[in-house]
């Protein structure tokens, strides 16, 4: 009898990932989440060639360097006829390089990729039901714009995507059912329907989300040993300083009924690319929108950093060595203009629309850190 | 005809060229790593030798010692030397240097591993050691890869001490050597336990600003300049004829801005992992350890230019950098502050003397590179000498080597070693009527030199001392 069958646990799954993948795939109420897979896709394509204007391109699989922003996640190398390749971890120079260049040829500066991307993540992550470390990032950049006209197409994208999948319920209920059982274990809300957003996604200021936390933990302290028993994890202090651990982000995004951004991290929190404001130093102009019911992050984008008098201090913050960036680096000198940009998570939009409860199970052959299967 | 004109100097330079800037040549510079000459005869700088620990004769902290022991009198053996380092326990305050992927030295450090692991040391990893000799499979079956270090440390540990450090420079950078460690399952446990720290390079003692300097020959040059190092001559021209090649690495770039950054950045990456940083004999000192210590590093390693001698240019030896001595100068002032961060000092240490006069100057803990790789090494008629002398002397044409296996008889060198020094520190410091090291202060040093003494506001050993032992009976009675 296949585990799967029944009202599954994470950990049930687990174990049938490493025993017998074919029964998970095997198993009807998977075949639902794969068709709604399917339909998260069109519905993120049709919005972004349709609507908004936004160009496909195939993203680059391999390259002398990739996106090293990914906190603590390992890239992979490849040999490339006797030089040392990446996989990509994330094609975000590729997507400045077309954007700016599509606009010189006089055509809109709008670009999009479905890019495959790995990271080695850090083992710690296989406890977040939201990493792996193979995943398709929905991945666009726009020519003269910033962090704020981003967050309005990221809000337009993940709108539609509502309102394509509330169209679906049929589709997702009984995927809904079948795991309704680890909804309470894992820390997600009960889900009942689709409902599309009313208003406009909430934006906090990162400052503004630390003190809600903070004042949210001063009031009930209790809070953090929940999250230590039911994570298995030891939680750190909440420091303003520094990115916000993704368990607070599960306390912040449990906390709302609809999507929300978090904008302005500090400096410390994210890779060299993020652009640093002018006139507020330390203080980043980019943006994560978090799903809510304790799903936590879906995508992470920002205005970038684009004179490479800017871009070489924050390269040496993240201790890089120059000479890996030089085809980057001799572009942004030549050709760099402002772009803003963002990736959304297709197997973390698929996960919270059918509530599943942990991203494992919006692949039929995941890859979960430090996990060994098919 | 002799003359006091630099004469020979300039004709060395003359024949030699960019060769007679190291202090040694070509193949011979394997052998710098066994020490090269610091000031080249010339003495130029004050060093810990010019402070003395005096000892006094009313101790009221032996007599408090002696109610604890209830039934006997405190010796030196009851000096308890373990201390808290950076978040890792261990039993002396000397951590094994960070040291990178030298024949000689790699050859042996896996033995130093276990021995410092059995010791309750720290254990540092330095640079390129995963590139040069491989991340866990030997690239050459004699040496022992960057992972025998590691798992041979933690198989050998003594539950509840010690702690590994780990470097990661350009090419390792490259390789993405941190990234690697942290999510190697193999080490899972280990970050859980918080033993690892990540440390940054941000200079090295006798070269200060420079950058790291080594011959190699032309296979690794090529393969180095693929991942960025300068390399002199260019060993891609063909037309080039030489057999060594010099690679010039980076010093990296720091400014205030960066170097905090670097730091919440490595912090934000790999919390389960601690962040030291090793910084060298800069001018700024001060400066460095107050930026690094409000972005929350967990330990700071100063470099003294008597550090880090092996292959550096004989202008830098003689004429770059703070003295050791002069880095502990900018501790006081730190502590004086109030910074409290864990600071360890290095640049020449051997013996237990020095480390008591720094922890009595306010450090945490003194780390040693050099005379761990000696003291590895320690067989009778310690081969590495003998081989540099057949070779200087010209009875032998190319380097070889007699290869000892390596062998417990390592271990038990560097045992010996790091026996020695606890002993003389017990020895000194149960002299000063103290037990524990935070007892240590300035009160227990004084000064051989008028000048020393007033820079560190210690008493000159030869003026009237009275005044101190009235400081110190206020102090202790408080």
């Amino acid at each position: 009898m296949a585990v799967v069958n029944e009202k599954s646990s994470n950990f049930d799954f687990l174990s049938s990932l490493t025993s017998d993948i074919g029964q998970i795939i095997a198993d009807p109420a998977m075949q639902r989440v794969y068709e709604a897979y399917d339909k998260v896709s069109q519905s993120m394509r049709s919005y972004l060639s349709g609507q908004e204007g936004f160009l496909e391109f195939k993203p680059p699989l391999i390259g002398p360097v990739t996106d090293p922003g990914t906190r603590g996640a390992k890239q992979t190398e490849i040999e490339f006829y006797g030089k040392n390749y990446k996989f990509m971890s994330s094609g975000i120079l590729y997507k400045q390089l077309l954007a700016i260049n599509r606009q010189k040829a006089g055509y809109p500066g709008r670009i999009y990729f479905f890019a495959d991307n790995l990271r080695m993540e850090p083992l710690e992550t296989a406890n977040t039901d939201r990493h792996l470390a193979e995943f398709i990032q929905v991945d666009l950049e726009i020519v003269d714009a910033d962090h704020f006209d981003a967050m309005e197409v990221a809000e337009g994208l993940v709108r539609n995507v509502y309102k394509d999948m509330s169209k679906h319920e049929e589709l997702l209920k009984p995927i809904w059912s079948k795991f309704e059982d680890a909804w309470g274990p894992r820390g997600l809300t009960p889900r009942t329907e689709i409902k599309v957003p009313s208003k406009q996604f909430k934006k906090y200021e990162f400052e503004e989300a630390v003190a809600i936390l903070q004042s949210h933990i001063d009031e009930n302290p209790i809070v953090i040993s929940e999250i230590e028993e039911r994570f298995k994890i030891k939680v750190n202090k909440l420091r303003p300083d520094m990115e916000l651990p993704w368990e607070y982000e599960w306390l912040l995004s449990s906390m709302h009924e609809e999507p929300f951004f978090i904008h302005d991290y500090p400096r410390g929190a994210r890779g060299f690319y993020d652009r640093e404001y002018e006139d507020k130093k330390g203080y980043l102009m980019d943006f994560d929108l978090l799903f809510p019911h304790g799903y936590g992050e879906a995508i992470s984008g920002a205005a970038r950093e684009y004179d490479h008098r800017k871009v070489i201090p924050r390269m040496k913050e993240s201790g890089e060595s120059l000479g890996k960036y030089k085809w980057y680096l001799d572009f942004l000198h030549k050709h760099g203009k402002p772009t803003a940009g963002f990736g959304i998570g297709l197997e973390r939009t698929v996960r919270y629309f059918c509530a599943l409860p942990s991203i494992m199970m919006a692949l039929p052959y995941p890859k979960v850190p430090g996990v060994f299967n098919p | 005809m002799p003359t006091d004109y630099p004469y020979a100097q300039i004709i060395r330079r003359a024949r030699k060229g960019r060769e007679a800037i190291y202090p040694y040549k070509g193949d011979e510079s394997r052998f710098s790593v066994f020490g090269a000459n610091v000031s080249d005869k010339v003495r130029k700088f004050y060093t810990l030798e010019d402070l003395m620990i005096t000892a006094p004769q009313f101790t009221p902290h032996r007599l408090e010692k002696s109610f604890d022991l209830i039934s006997r009198e405190p010796f030196f053996r009851d000096v308890d030397t373990s201390v808290k380092i950076g978040g890792f326990n261990t039993k002396l305050p000397i951590v094994q240097a960070s040291m990178g992927s030298p024949e000689d030295w790699n050859i042996v450090a896996d033995l130093s591993a276990k021995a410092c692991a059995q010791l309750g040391l720290i254990y540092g990893i330095g640079e390129n050691v995963a590139a040069t000799w491989g991340y866990d499979e030997r690239v050459n079956k004699k040496q022992p890869c960057l992972m025998d270090r590691i798992l041979e440390y933690f198989e050998n540990r003594v539950d509840g001490y010690g702690g590994i450090l780990i470097q990661q420079n350009e090419e390792d950078a490259q390789n993405e050597l941190w990234n690697k460690i942290y999510s190697d399952i193999r080490l899972k446990d280990y970050f859980d336990e918080g033993l690892i720290a990540f440390e940054i390079k941000g200079g090295q003692g006798a070269k200060s600003g420079i950058g790291g300097e080594k011959i190699v020959d032309r296979e690794t040059a090529l393969r180095l300049q693929d991942n960025g190092y300068i390399i002199h001559p260019d060993p891609s021209d063909e037309n080039i004829d030489v057999k060594l090649y010099e690679r010039h690495s980076s010093p990296d770039i720091f400014t205030e801005e960066i170097l905090k950054n670097r730091i919440l950045k490595l912090r934000n990456d790999y919390p389960r992992a601690k962040i030291w940083l090793k910084t060298g004999p800069y001018r700024d000192l001060t400066k460095v350890i107050r930026v690094a210590t409000d972005a929350g590093i967990d330990a700071i390693t100063i470099d003294g230019k008597e550090g880090g001698t092996g292959m550096s240019p004989t202008v830098a030896l003689q004429n770059l950098g703070l003295p050791t001595l002069a880095c502990l100068r900018s501790v006081k002032k730190i502590r004086e502050e109030g910074i409290e961060t864990s600071i360890i000092l290095s640049g020449r240490f051997f013996d237990g003397a020095q480390v008591v006069k720094a922890l009595a100057l306010g450090v945490n803990a003194v780390a040693m590179g050099r005379p761990f790789l000696i003291a590895a090494n320690a067989y009778p008629f310690s081969d590495i000498f003998l081989m540099f002398n057949l070779y200087k002397f010209g009875w032998m044409k190319k380097i070889g080597r007699i290869v000892f296996p390596p062998s417990q008889r390592n271990i038990n060198y560097i045992t010996n070693f790091v026996e020695t020094i606890k002993l003389e520190m017990q020895l000194l410091i149960s002299s000063l009527g103290k037990y524990s090291l935070d007892l240590l202060g300035s009160e227990d040093l004084m000064a051989l030199k008028k000048d020393l003494a007033d820079s560190f506001e210690l008493k000159f050993i030869f003026d009237d001392n009275e005044a101190s032992l009235t400081n110190e009976s206020i102090k202790i009675s408080t």
